[in-house]
């Protein structure tokens, strides 16, 4: 392990489905010495890409978990996450970018900057990730490298300069020029392992001398030295013109471009390079954590190896290994054996053993340090906690996790996919914040939720391949909520006596909206109306009736509950009857306080050639659709809108034949909005018939 | 705090102008000012009157993209609302929402004739008819007389009542017509029904009537707008 944290690099390879991000990363392993075969994503050969380990990534040839892996590239030691492209599995996205230094933004020379490029982009802005771009693909047909380059600018806003030209493009692809070095660069031998530098061709020297003159003026602002050399018309030394591209880019404030093909073997080793001399080291970037003996004030991390220790975990895995944390260091260093403390538990943890994950295998080191990023085995932890050696109180600022919007009902097979089943949700919920699950009292029936219909089948499938646990699916349900929009008052005695001790307990107060957050109890008792004892009794009384709201059977949220006065009987009261009486004051309460049903809208965006927008637009508005806006973009137009959830089943379908499958679309969550009267209604008359029918 | 706060709130019924806009017709605006003094936030309001009318706004950005307007929007709306939050507010805004499309061009590839297919596009197929246009960006510098006049011929075309157009001005031009119209829309002052000028003075900012064609108030009628909002100062 490297001590000298100027020689660590941690990366991760992000971008739009399908733009070949895991296959460059096959190919970064494979010239890094990490693996010493190359395999097809979709695993046509039967192996599959080492990134993609999991069965279901092979076959989809997506990738859904990140996987961790560790190289050495000429002498800098690189960890890399590799990230998944769809949407849905935007958490993994996010995860992957909160833990990184730097990232590669990979393009397909052909589709260019599409809609998932531009979430990826907006997450590595929002993580202040400092990124090159690799334009991959640059031998298909219809590749256009300077394209991509000026979409780079116009739709993401950066200020993105190829430092590489292709040498021949789509079947012709067959080198790159370094406009820095300004040689051209073969990839020679089976794989392309062997690099030979030559000179320029002469068809090309025009173009490289014209490129290199536009990526001079563009970084030579972060250089006065290069823009000093530039006025004198001296020689310009490659070194002084790396290191203005380095300071642009650690500053957020350029994006050297890179081309080439993954999968044809071109253009990869340069990229490391650029990895090497652009992307910063941890010492590079400011990383803050919060104290927490001093009300959460921010500071920024030390990357000392020497000082306290501050590790974050930011991803579980329960695995063949058994449970993996991957964690990353942001201060002082961890050996085997050492007990740390997990701030928001409190406990003292000892770390059995710490290995570097690559991808589904692993190796076992001794100790990490400041800037690593590591596995730890069988710590029992949740995703987001932090580390400290005990000296320290600290966490590190948390992640943003977004609300499940869609969910299915499950229900196993059989007895032992039942018991598979529960071992299956019981992983994957720890693995993944958006995915929640629970069982339906009255239907007894299994509810899992996340972020998109995509996301659910995967988990369905892994149940189905990793546990062996067969379950029937139901359609997916939109996760509607349900809330008050109005203070009502409640007062209710709960009494029985049907022989034996009985049950009493009155519960009164009100209710009313709350604006920031899901359910708050308050205890405004005075003079012990209502036992000390009791009073918890009627929180959890409460909470029971959240569950389930009497409009739509959906969860109530954003709701206050104020009880401020009851009775009790010495010899009848009892926990139960104070909670009764809970559920049946929230009963009467609930109705005069206009409870109203919420739905989840996305943000879609849909990007096509200009001349269907018309009918892009009207699927959008037959879809309750607001359209926030048009952007074109030459002959493309993207229409960005606010979308029920609910309505978005079966779109892609519906888009494709509107637009002869020229037109692609992406969602993700934006807000809950109360639902118009019209689908409130029907909403209830189905829950309503629901309920009667049992 | 309700509909009727937002429509009081208005810089356009400060001005007493809601009558000159509403009931006159087929007019063209203008919003001056230097780069950074807040053209935007204003045509943000104008549009958000035009909304509170009950009429439906296509807000054209040239130059910027969709997310940036739409956060104008969202900022002003948020600041408008921000002492009294309630749910019928929200549903007020929502209901303001569907009467506003953002459509952004980059400047290169921005033109009236360009802008009459796209609206064709929405109105022929029912899913968007505008009756306020606000164009924001757009290059008075190389703008003709005859193409700011196309303009006002395609309004009168697709029945629009209100075009409001933003300008910058440059410290250092210190062209004006005989109105008084500052450059570079010295020359096509004419086409405007309506002109307002955006000055910094003193701690506030300056929003004033430069020109307003057969209306009750006068040229020179002014109202101070806080600088750190952009919305009307309270006393």
């Amino acid at each position: 392990m490297s001590v000298d944290l100027s020689n660590v690099r941690n990366i991760g390879i992000s971008a739009h489905i399908d733009s070949g991000k895991t296959t460059l990363t096959e190919r970064i392993l494979f010239y890094t010495d990490r693996i010493h075969a190359i395999h097809d994503v979709r695993g046509k050969d039967g192996v599959g890409a080492k990134m993609d380990s999991m069965e279901l990534e092979r076959e989809r040839g997506i990738t859904i978990q990140s996987a961790a892996t560790f190289c050495n590239w000429k002498g800098k030691d690189i960890n890399i996450i590799d990230t998944p492209g769809h949407v849905d599995f935007t958490i993994e996205v996010e995860r992957a970018l909160r833990v990184l230094d730097g990232a590669v933004l990979v393009l397909c020379s052909v589709g260019g900057v599409q809609s998932q490029s531009i979430t990826v982009n907006r997450q590595m802005t929002r993580y202040k990730v400092p990124r090159i771009a690799f334009i991959n693909k640059c031998d298909r047909t219809g590749a256009n490298p300077e394209r991509v380059t000026a979409q780079l600018r116009e739709k993401l806003g950066l200020n993105a300069h190829m430092v590489q030209l292709p040498i021949g493009l789509e079947n012709d692809l067959v080198g790159v020029v370094d406009l820095i070095t300004m040689k051209a660069l073969y990839f020679d031998g089976d794989n392309g392992e062997v690099v030979r530098e030559a000179e320029i061709p002469a068809a090309l020297q025009e173009r490289a001398k014209e490129k290199r003159e536009e990526l001079l003026e563009a970084v030579s602002m972060f250089s006065d030295e290069l823009m000093e050399v530039m006025l004198e018309e001296g020689e310009i030394a490659p070194a002084l013109i790396q290191a203005a591209v380095r300071k642009g880019t650690l500053a957020l404030e350029f994006t050297p471009v890179f081309v080439g093909s993954a999968y044809k073997n071109k253009g990869v080793q340069p990229m490391l390079d650029g990895v090497n001399a652009y992307l910063p080291c941890p010492t590079d970037v400011e990383n803050v954590a919060l104290d927490l003996n001093h009300e959460e004030k921010e500071f920024a991390v030390s990357n000392d190896p020497d000082d306290p220790l501050i590790m974050l975990a930011f991803k579980l895995e329960d695995g063949r290994y058994g449970q993996l944390t991957y964690v990353r260091t942001y201060q002082g260093k961890v050996g085997k054996g050492d007990t740390v403390f997990n701030s928001r538990t409190g406990k003292k943890v000892k770390i059995g053993r710490l290995c570097r994950m690559h991808s589904d295998e692993m190796e076992d080191i001794d100790f990490c340090g400041s800037g690593d990023i590591v596995a730890l085995f069988g710590v029992d932890c949740a995703s987001g906690d932090t580390f400290s050696s005990g000296d320290i109180s600290c966490s590190m600022s948390s992640m943003h996790i977004p609300e499940p919007v869609i969910s299915l009902a499950i229900t196993p097979v059989d007895n032992k996919a039942q018991i598979n089943m529960s071992k299956a949700l019981n992983r994957f919920t720890k693995e993944d914040p958006t995915f929640k699950t629970f069982v339906d009292h009255e239907t007894n029936e299994t509810i899992i939720s996340g972020m998109g219909e995509l996301h659910l089948e995967v988990y369905v499938e892994r149940m189905k391949r990793e546990y062996n646990a067969e379950v029937q699916v139901g359609a997916p349900q939109v996760a509607y909520r349900e809330a008050i929009t109005a203070r009502a008052e409640f007062n209710y005695t709960h009494k029985k006596q049907t022989g034996g001790s009985g049950q009493f307990g009155r519960v009164a107060g009100y209710m009313e909206p709350l604006e920031e957050g899901e359910y708050e109890f308050v205890d405004a008792i005075v003079g012990g109306s209502i036992p000390r004892e009791f009073i918890s009794s009627c929180d959890k009384g409460f909470q029971k009736s959240l569950v389930k709201g009497a409009l739509c059977g959906s969860a109530v949220t954003g709701v206050r509950c104020v009880i401020n006065d009851g009775a009790y009987h010495a010899v009848d009261s009892s926990d139960v009857a104070f909670q009764l009486a809970a559920i049946g004051a929230f009963k009467e309460g609930y109705m005069k306080a206009k409870p109203v049903i919420m739905e989840p809208i996305m943000k879609v965006s849909v990007e096509g050639p200009t001349e269907f927008q018309g009918s892009i637009m009207g699927s959008i508005n037959q879809r309750r659709g607001i359209i926030i806006g048009t952007m074109e973009e030459g002959n493309y137009t993207v229409v960005e809108a606010d979308v029920p959830l609910s309505e978005m089943f079966g779109y892609s379908t519906i888009l494709r034949s509107l637009t002869q499958g020229k037109a692609e679309f992406t969602m993700e969550f934006s807000a809950f909005r109360q639902v118009p009267k019209t689908v409130n209604d029907e909403l209830i008359k189905k829950y309503q018939s629901e309920k009667k029918n049992g | 705090m309700g509909k009727k706060d937002l429509v009081m709130n208005n810089p356009l019924r400060m001005l007493g102008l809601e009558k000159k806009v509403q009931e006159s017709g087929a007019g063209m605006g203008l919003v001056m000012a230097r780069a950074g003094l807040g053209k935007t936030a204003i045509l943000v309001q104008i549009a958000l009157d035009s909304m509170l009318w009950g009429d439906k706004v296509l807000h054209v950005s040239i130059g910027e993209g969709i997310d940036k307007t739409k956060a104008w929007y969202d900022d002003i709306l948020a600041l408008m609302t921000a002492e009294k939050k309630s749910e019928s507010m929200q549903a007020t805004i929502t209901e303001l929402m569907q009467k506003r499309m953002i459509m952004t061009f980059k400047e290169s590839n921005f033109s009236q004739v360009k802008l009459e297919e796209r609206l064709d596009d929405l109105v022929q197929q029912n899913i968007y008819k505008p009756v306020c246009l606000i164009i924001d960006g757009y290059d008075f510098q190389a703008g003709t007389h005859a193409a700011l006049q196309e303009f006002k011929d395609f309004m009168v075309r697709r029945g629009l009542k209100m075009i409001w157009f933003s300008a910058v001005t440059h410290r250092d031009d210190e062209r004006k017509s005989a109105a008084g119209i500052p450059a570079p829309c010295h020359e096509v002052d004419d086409l405007f029904d309506m002109v307002m000028f955006i000055a910094p003075k003193d701690n506030a900012i300056d929003l004033k009537i430069l020109k307003c064609v057969s209306c009750a108030v006068n040229a020179g009628t002014s109202l101070t707008l806080d600088p750190s909002t952009m919305l009307i100062q309270k006393a």
